[in-house]
């Protein structure tokens, strides 16, 4: 009976995939991935930047510890399990970097119905503020560029580019959530830019 | 760079001689290049290499190898004399070498299985690498038997013999390699680290001569080939978008039970899906 409530439960969902709760429309300020740096190829792999310890973006009370993170088995992102902690993509450029997009990602909720502080991605807006704390160096700050939702077969390669201009991209998933396709279909792409190191504010 | 220099000239030597070779010298500028770089595996023997009569490199030392450089794709006379000696003589080695447009490609001047010196073109697999792989190549140009290249004990490629080379995608890391006649634990060379980073393509060429116990390892490496993770699975149970779940009508809130039950279920699709 329970068996079959559930996959009632399980068969009900496909004709009305969850939607978010009015997340704020997606914003861009130029064609996602203007900044793929095919030119730069050539360019010897600059020195590693230390690695990111945390980050926090106050204006959506996000604050995360964050942990290196590779790929898993069938070459998937390796996400931490746990909700409260991001993922840093290290084999990619580690914030504060000169070049490239450093990946920091996180699970929007875990298996066992928490809720992701990656989760507060969904209200960011232009401009906001972004801060990785990082091991034996400055923090490096960013402001919020874009906010795009991409199915997730499409997430863009330059999310992952190690060449060209610097960017932070932050990564987690989104609706619409179809169990029976594995959960959420898309991903929920945050880019930022760096913030003149010569600033010592946050521009407003 | 001196050599950069000499390899202009070298290049555009080849361009003449191929514009002479094809019937409308406006196909010749529609030529693509080709990235070429040149292995010595010769022990004991300093060189230089001509390319078309012109210097390639000079004061080649064994055991190492070139930067890639880019020529115009073509037809190459590779000749190689001892170092410091007239281009005009007989050199000690000569092939002609086919580079194809858009090839990645290494000339190996090395020893055959019998200890005479050859030359080979090999084509270097520059193809993008999985998220967190790193390709690892072995070229056996030694004048020794057959061998198994082993790492970390186990063998990743068995029966390898000269000029032959075998290749596979590694997961990225340190990996200690060792090399062995093959089908035995008699070790020929090494145990050696192996540094491969993600992303990148790792020739390794087991090079010199048994008989002359001067086998030895050199790396030549390619950069830029990562790509991508397949994707970004940072979802779980749905939570994060259950605050509107009324909208999902009364069958979806007839029992906390099912949404539970569901949710496992869900949980561990999730989970086999990673595995």
């Amino acid at each position: 009976m329970l068996a079959a409530a559930a996959l009632a439960a399980v068969l009900g969902f496909p004709a009305r995939p969850s939607q978010p709760a009015e997340p704020a429309p997606d914003f861009t300020t130029a064609p996602y991935g203007r900044t793929a740096g095919a030119a730069a190829e050539e360019a010897p792999p600059p020195a590693q930047a230390p690695p990111p310890r945390r980050v926090l973006l106050p204006d959506v009370g996000v604050d995360a510890r964050v942990a290196p993170v590779g790929v898993t088995d069938r070459g998937d992102l390796a996400v931490p399990d746990d909700p409260s902690v991001a993922g840093w993509y290290r084999y990619g450029p580690a914030p504060g970097s000169v070049a490239g997009s450093a990946v920091l990602v996180g699970h929007v909720d875990s298996d066992t119905g928490a809720i992701g502080e990656f989760a507060g991605l969904y209200d960011v807006r232009r401009g906001d503020r972004v801060e990785v704390r990082r091991a034996g160096a400055d923090p490096v700050r960013y402001r919020v560029l874009s906010r795009v939702t991409v199915p997730k077969e499409e997430l863009p390669p330059s999310a992952f580019r190690r060449t060209g201009v610097p960017v932070l991209t932050l990564i987690t998933c989104a609706p619409p959530f179809v169990p029976e396709r594995g959960g959420y279909l898309s991903n929920l792409v945050v880019t930022a830019e760096p913030v003149e190191s010569g600033r010592a504010q946050w521009p407003t | 760079m001196i050599h950069r220099t000499r390899l202009v000239i070298a290049a555009s030597a080849g361009a003449c001689a191929l514009a002479l070779g094809v019937s409308s010298p406006a196909l010749a500028e529609q030529q693509d290049q080709a990235m070429v770089s040149v292995f010595h595996g010769i022990p004991g023997m300093t060189v230089d290499v001509y390319a078309n009569g012109d210097e390639l490199v000079g004061d080649f030392k064994p055991g190492t190898v070139t930067d890639p450089k880019s020529l115009d794709a073509g037809t190459y006379d590779i000749q190689i004399f001892e170092a410091g000696q007239s281009p005009d003589g007989t050199p000690a080695l000569q092939k002609k070498i086919e580079v194809p447009e858009g090839a990645n490609a290494t000339v190996a001047a090395h020893l055959s299985a019998d200890g005479k010196p050859e030359l080979t073109a090999f084509t270097n697999d520059v193809s993008q690498v999985e998220a967190g792989k790193s390709r690892l190549t072995v070229r056996h140009v030694a004048a020794a038997p057959a061998v198994d290249v082993r790492a970390g004990g186990q063998p990743v490629f068995t029966d390898l013999t000269n000029p032959k080379e075998d290749t596979a995608e590694v997961d990225a890391g340190t990996l200690n390699t060792d090399v062995v006649l093959a089908g035995t634990d008699t070790v020929a060379i090494g145990p050696a680290d192996l540094k491969l980073a993600e992303g990148t393509s790792n020739v390794v060429y087991a090079w010199g001569s048994a008989d002359d116990k001067n086998l030895a390892l050199a790396t030549q490496t390619f950069s830029g080939m990562a790509s991508s993770p397949r994707g970004v699975p940072a979802g779980g149970s749905g939570a994060a978008v259950a605050t509107n779940s009324a909208d999902l009508g009364p069958a979806w809130a007839a029992g906390a039970g099912a949404v539970a039950v569901a949710g496992v279920l869900v949980a561990r699709r999730v989970v086999r899906r990673r595995g």
